[in-house]
């Protein structure tokens, strides 16, 4: 991390990046989501023309121990296609908005892709044998002809090229008036909830064709919408309890035990508004866009514009911790809401969790790092143990594997140093939405406007 | 984009404004905060017009706009009631319950066009907004009760050569500092397509074949489902207002709308003559005199048929 590096600290180093080189974005290729699966061998990423893109880590080279298996593409597939609602005359987006992996139970792969309107469950599974030896059939698919059979053999299966197969299992739709902001699997892996603006609908993955509505914030009169749910999220071991944020930077933790139809919360997390921070934008940036539940089901993460907070459960008057991401940008608020940046859109996510337990003796000794995304292809961590942090650049420029990234530092005002970049000069076309934390390793995936950047600590 | 010319101009002002905390009564910038909100404003009125036609607007965006312009539009109001020149003495507090009733003919007046068939507004006289003219040329105005609530705050009126000298200079300071968006006030259609040229890093595409378009998606969509708010709400919930943007955009009456004779609506009283009261408020600075209600009424009138000349740059 910035400053001398402590025994804990990870240093990055570029591994890989996927995607097209020229400069000219194709608007399909806008990656909108990045996922890792469970044991983060599988790592998807979508995109605006309703793709899905699933890379898979290489078997780990024993002989090479000081760099981890590559991810090669594993399998690509339309998720989604564009539809038009003709009730309101207005196409419906293709864009996939969230991918969530299911644990895997079995040899195939499933996950939920959803977009504004519609979630489906794939199945991803491999073919490596097909059989061969049909007594009806010929190799190639045709018919003999019975007359023709003189013996009688017993099919048998044979290696072949692998190939990998998408198929969709479940189609979960019609249940949303409104556009799709998250999805959710709940820690019994049996339902999930999607959420909407206005409304958080619970299913059962084997159904289809019904959703319980447990959260509907909709008023009576349109006229009098003020706020809109942003994010959804299961809390990970207790099933009966999600938290969502709001677009006035509130947090609602909701029990289903309680009611049906949870509008009223259990718990309501909000800070108070620091008055010497007060402009015509503080509702705007106090608008949360993602909301991560830690592993251990403890505190939560909220990203909202300018910032990352951390909440402990037990407290909801105010985080516990608080990370400014950009804050030289709080000057720029006029300009981000002419050119709507300051609607973007930010994600965050916590270290995996599985961490080389052997070598720690305390809780406290457990990295605790959270990273979040910003404009110029920056990305951020915050290390919670330390206080440290860190800024890190996504660009084809720092391409050398193996060869540790250099720390970024934005000018805000006065006198530009050496090598730090002023905020008139960032490009707020280049931004860093999505990020992922490989679930066991100190491998990381951003992304970028239409590339997807793997980076991993260095090994010795 | 943050880059320079025009813009590091306003940086500059942006800067100055939102980098403290800045009361609407501090002296010299006060004149900036109000310009800025207006700014903000117009910005804000631009974004919830110009949306992309062939998908939904995103609902979380429009619900952000639409409380930012509330929001300005209450401040608006409540200086606009330190100030009640054309409010009259029957006029109700208002209740809870009003606020979002107001809230949206409150936005079509300030969009330049007149109060809406709405549901809860359905006696306004559109006429009386469509020929502000003959109104104003109305005595009653000077000589209505309500010029009696201004009496403990207003001081005589001042001689009329130095307030049109500095009202002057105001104009010339209002232009410096906004130029583009104070234009798109004006005219929303027209001006929209200039503005998106003024500021190309603006992400909608506005052209003016693109406004055009989305208007009569939108009215098809007021026809097609007149009674169901659910589906219209999806382009915004603002349509209403939309149609009428559409119907009266060429007529600006933001700055002309001081008729007492609405005042039975209620809103259409109320936030009119806000607009003009920001005016005189950031003439106030500049003027040795304050100015007083009755005597520059008339005044400026012509002046603000000039300054709306000046800022639509016809």
């Amino acid at each position: 991390f910035s400053g001398a590096g402590g025994g804990n600290d990870i240093q990055w180093c570029f591994s890989q990046v996927k995607g097209a080189v020229d400069d000219d974005v194709a608007e399909a290729d806008i990656i909108s989501t990045v996922e890792f699966n469970h044991s983060g061998e599988l790592l998807a990423t979508g995109d605006k023309g309703g793709r899905v893109v699933i890379f898979q880590q290489e078997q780990e080279n024993k002989t090479q121990s000081h760099s981890r298996g590559e991810y090669n593409v594993y399998s690509t597939f339309q998720s989604h296609e564009p539809e038009f609602d003709y009730l309101k005359s207005l196409e419906i987006e293709e864009k996939i908005n969230k991918i969530r992996w299911l644990p895997q139970k079995n040899a195939a792969q499933f996950l939920l892709s959803t977009n504004d309107k519609t979630i489906k469950l794939w199945k991803i599974s491999e073919r490596d044998k097909r059989p061969e030896g049909y007594n009806l059939k010929e190799e190639d698919g045709r018919y003999r002809d019975p007359t023709t059979v003189t013996t009688l053999r017993v099919p048998v299966f044979r290696p072949m090229d692998l190939m990998v197969e998408a198929s969709p299992r479940r189609i979960f739709a019609n249940a949303h008036t409104y556009h799709i902001n998250s999805i959710s699997i709940n820690s019994d892996y049996e339902t999930y909830l999607s959420a909407d603006d206005l409304r958080i609908n619970l299913w059962h993955l084997e159904i289809t064709d019904r959703s319980f509505n447990i959260v509907d914030i909709k008023p009576a009169n349109m006229e009098e919408l003020t706020e809109v749910i942003t994010a959804a999220e299961f809390h990970p071991n207790s099933c009966n309890t999600f938290v969502y944020s709001s677009s006035k930077g509130t947090i609602r933790l909701c029990d289903m035990r309680a009611s049906a139809l949870c509008d009223r919360h259990s718990k309501l997390f909000e800070e108070p508004e620091d008055p010497s921070n007060r402009s015509f934008f503080s509702e705007i940036i106090s608008s949360i866009s993602d909301v991560k539940f830690s592993h251990s089901g403890r505190y939560m993460m909220t990203r909202d514009y300018l910032s990352v907070k951390i909440w402990d459960l037990n407290m909801e008057n105010r985080p516990v911790e608080t990370y400014q991401v950009h804050e030289y940008l709080r000057s720029k608020l006029c300009s981000l809401y002419e050119n709507d940046c300051i609607f973007d859109k930010f994600e965050c996510c916590w270290n995996g969790s599985d961490r080389q337990v052997k070598f720690f003796t305390r809780t406290s000794d457990l990295p605790n790092i959270v990273m979040t995304g910003s404009y110029n292809n920056f990305f951020r961590m915050f290390d919670r143990n330390t206080k440290r942090d860190i800024t890190l650049e996504a660009s084809r420029e720092n391409n050398k594997p193996r060869t540790v990234l250099k720390p970024r530092k934005v000018c805000a005002s006065g006198k530009r140093k050496k090598d730090e970049i002023s905020v008139d000069s960032l490009d707020f076309n280049k931004k860093i939405l999505h990020t992922a934390w490989h679930p066991k390793e100190n491998i990381i995936a951003v992304a970028t406007t239409n590339n997807l950047y793997i980076f991993q600590d260095k090994m010795n | 984009m943050l880059g320079k010319g025009g813009k590091r101009k306003f940086d500059e002002h942006e800067d100055g404004l939102e980098g403290k905390v800045v009361s609407p009564t501090d002296g010299p910038s006060k004149v900036s905060y109000t310009l800025q909100r207006q700014t903000i404003f117009n910005i804000s009125l631009m974004k919830l017009y110009n949306h992309r036609p062939l998908t939904e607007p995103s609902l979380q965006k429009t619900v952000l706009i639409n409380n930012m312009l509330r929001r300005i539009q209450e401040e608006l109001k409540q200086e606009g009631s330190l100030r009640p020149v054309f409010v009259t003495a029957s006029q109700p507090a208002d209740p809870l319950s009003d606020n979002f009733r107001e809230a949206q003919p409150a936005f079509s007046h300030l969009a330049s066009q007149p109060l809406l068939p709405t549901d809860f507004v359905s006696t306004t006289p559109l006429e009386s907004c469509l020929t502000p003219a003959s109104l104003l040329e109305d005595d009653t105005f000077c000589t209505s009760p309500t010029v009696q609530h201004d009496g403990p705050t207003k001081p005589p009126p001042p001689a009329l050569q130095p307030v049109k000298d500095s009202f002057s200079s105001a104009l010339d300071e209002i232009e410096e500092l906004c130029p583009a968006p104070t234009s798109a006030e004006a005219v929303a259609a027209e001006t929209a397509a200039d503005d998106s040229k003024d500021h190309p890093s603006e992400s909608n595409v506005q052209k003016p074949e693109g406004f055009p378009e989305s208007r009569t998606a939108e009215s098809k969509l007021m026809d097609s489902l007149p009674g169901n708010f659910e589906i219209t709400t999806s382009t915004g919930f603002l349509t209403d207002l939309t149609l009428d943007d559409i119907l009266f955009a060429d007529i600006d009456t933001s700055m002309y709308d001081f008729d007492p004779c609405t005042s039975a609506t209620g809103a259409a009283s109320k936030m009119a003559p806000v607009s003009a009261d920001e005016l005189l408020k950031t003439l106030a600075p500049y003027s040795s005199q304050p100015v007083t209600p009755n005597q520059p009424f008339k005044m400026d009138l012509t002046e603000l048929d000039h300054i709306m000349e000046v800022l639509v740059g016809s």
